[in-house]
């Protein structure tokens, strides 16, 4: 397959001086579900600003589609990347089906309607992430893990090919972060979206994803397989933690040791 | 989707609200200290060689009172919709950033300098204020952006120090100005709607009209804008543009009221509020039943200000701020669930 989202040495910097992202360089591959890991500070969230241009590179390319992202115009760049940002609720009590209409917003014809094909891809986007039961509530009167969900729904609604994500389970409980991650791979493997996340958590990022980009605050950065990127010495490299690592499957997991930590002993499958 | 918005939906509500706002005007032309016959209005200007006193304070007196009613209400609860939305703030009205301060400076400037010259027949208070408004918006615009592009929260404390300096130069030429002269002044800052020069009610009128369909060509953009302007920047909105335009009219039209009637206060907050605790907070259809019910709500409050302590006259900001509240405060308890901000 080929790549959908190519960046060539990236540098970004808030102030001339300052430089959070350092002659970075990747590709993501179409259908792939990408998290991005790191610390505080490292530029994540600068990174999936930059590959949705709400912020400009001080230099180095991005591609989405083989085509630089500032040549898009904002309709046309809204077709190919939706972003899922960290929770907000607007200050005017919009519904849930409203909410995720203004996906459509580039679509409406002149006089700033919807037509047939735009409802039923609202409907989809609905049914697909099991929000269409509260559909005409206020966005304000949901659970956090559920005003997630209209908000992924929003995103899919778009039709885009990318999902670009930050953060998508802050604030949620387990059941609502596995929901949420369960939802989103769903979504890559039925509609073979390209999907890329922030996340702190790297064992969710771990089960569920095919690639991490995992930043440091010192600029450097690994990309590549969850299993070759995720190790003990790479994650206490980078995050300045000691981890244990066990194993479930195929997949490892992680448990940050801090300085008071147990000795749990050796954790196996039949602990699990 | 029974609770979308459909165009159909959007027609027979905004037909049924301007049926309501004819039945208003017409209602209220009716109205006043002298009591008049339509049949005797229709007899025309003269009767019998003489003066036809029902047609005189018909034409002449009630209808473009009524007529700059409904194009200052409307363009006050528009502006109101606008700046709501781009400042994504519940409290923001069409005077949140200055542009009261700025006209009235533009007044008490006028009436201290004592110029007597006249332009379509007016004095140079009316240009005065729409020079303050319009200098003064593009002064908190201006400052606004030095905090960074539109930042809201730089463009709102740029909008209260802006609108408390000026308040205080008012105060300061005020108090050094002679009794007639503040007269003036307080007067004009009370908010009057009294016209009579047809030409400048359709030039106002035409103006606040096209900006208002301009305004509604950009509603879906707008209620993107209410999630914020990178979550409507990823949903195709192209921010710059939005911004400009939707701050451009509303700051221009509130420029026009302003000029024309003096500052009135309540109807560019509470109007949009009412339509959007009743109808719902979709800006494509905000703005337009906003506007009928401005029209609406500053027809019948300026006709009240004609007729309570008869034959004086109150200032409508008075009767907007007496009516205004009380309705408002019911209107919020008995809708109170079905908006979020008050959770």
């Amino acid at each position: 397959m080929s790549a959908i989202i190519e960046v060539k040495n990236l540098s970004f910097g808030y102030t001339p001086q300052n430089t959070i992202l350092k002659d970075i360089s990747f590709e993501i591959k179409a259908g792939t579900f990408l998290a991005i890991a790191g610390p505080n500070g490292a530029g994540k969230s600068t990174l999936l600003n930059l590959l949705c241009r709400a912020l400009k590179p001080k230099s180095g390319t991005i591609k989405i589609d083989a085509i630089p992202i500032e040549s898009y115009n904002w309709e046309a760049l809204a077709g190919k990347v939706a972003v899922v940002r960290q929770e907000f609720v607007p200050v005017f009590g919009f519904s849930v089906i409203e909410t995720v209409l203004m996906a459509r917003t580039p679509y409406f014809g002149t006089f700033g309607f919807e037509n047939k094909t735009d409802k039923q891809i609202v409907n989809e986007a609905l049914e697909a992430t099991d929000t269409a039961q509260f559909a005409s509530r206020p966005l304000g009167s949901l659970s956090g893990g559920e005003r997630q969900r209209v908000f992924i729904a929003r995103a899919l609604a778009a039709n885009s090919p990318v999902l670009l994500l930050d953060e998508p389970t802050s604030f949620l409980d387990l059941k609502h972060q596995v929901g949420i991650y369960d939802l989103l791979k769903s979504t890559q493997l039925e509609q073979g979206k390209t999907i890329v996340s922030i996340t702190h958590d790297i064992n969710l990022a771990a089960q569920y994803c095919d690639q991490i980009l995992l930043l440091g605050a010192d600029g450097n950065y690994h990309i590549g397989e969850t299993k070759d990127v995720f190790s003990t010495e790479q994650i206490e490299k980078v995050f300045g933690v000691r981890t244990f690592v066990g194993s479930l499957g195929k997949e490892n997991f992680f448990i940050p040791l801090g300085k008071f930590a147990k000795d749990s002993g050796q954790i196996t499958d039949k602990h699990i | 989707m029974k609770e979308l918005l459909t165009p159909k939906k959007l027609v027979i509500r905004t037909v049924s609200a301007l049926t309501v706002l004819a039945v208003v005007m017409f209602t209220c032309s009716l109205i006043g200290t002298e009591s008049i016959s339509l049949k005797a209005v229709f007899g025309g200007a003269d009767i019998q060689e003489s003066v036809n006193p029902d047609y005189e304070i018909f034409v002449k007196v009630r209808l473009p009172r009524i007529i700059l009613a409904c194009l200052v209400g409307a363009a006050l609860a528009c502006s109101g919709v606008v700046f709501q939305a781009l400042l994504r703030n519940p409290l923001a009205d069409p005077y949140i950033l200055g542009i009261s301060s700025g006209a009235g400076l533009g007044v008490i400037i006028a009436v201290i300098s004592g110029l007597d010259w006249m332009l379509l027949g007016r004095s140079p208070i009316a240009f005065f204020a729409f020079a303050g408004a319009l200098g003064t918006i593009w002064l908190v615009w201006f400052i606004g952006r030095l905090t960074g592009k539109f930042h809201v929260t730089g463009l709102l404390l740029a909008g209260v120090v802006v609108n408390a300096f000026f308040s205080a130069v008012i105060m300061f030429l005020t108090s050094i100005a002679k009794s007639q002269q503040v007269y003036s002044t307080i007067f004009w800052l009370m908010g009057n709607i009294t016209e009579e020069d047809f030409l400048v009610l359709w030039l106002g009128a035409g103006f606040v009209v096209t900006g208002i369909l301009a305004l509604f060509y950009i509603s879906p953009q707008l209620n993107a804008l209410s999630f914020g302007e990178e979550d409507a920047r990823s949903m195709g909105v192209n921010i710059a543009r939005t911004q400009l335009i939707a701050f451009g009219i509303a700051a221009a039209i509130t420029a026009i009221a302003v000029s024309l009637s003096g500052l009135i206060g309540f109807v560019g907050l509470l109007v949009p509020h009412a339509v959007r605790l009743i109808f719902g907070p979709d800006h494509r259809q905000l703005l337009p039943l906003s506007g009928i019910f401005g029209a609406i709500f500053l027809v019948i409050a300026d006709t009240l200000a004609r007729v309570i302590i008869a034959p004086a006259q109150l200032p409508v900001g008075v009767v907007t701020a007496i009516l205004g509240g009380p309705f408002f405060l019911v209107l919020l308890v008995k809708y109170s669930r079905k908006v979020s901000w008050l959770r």
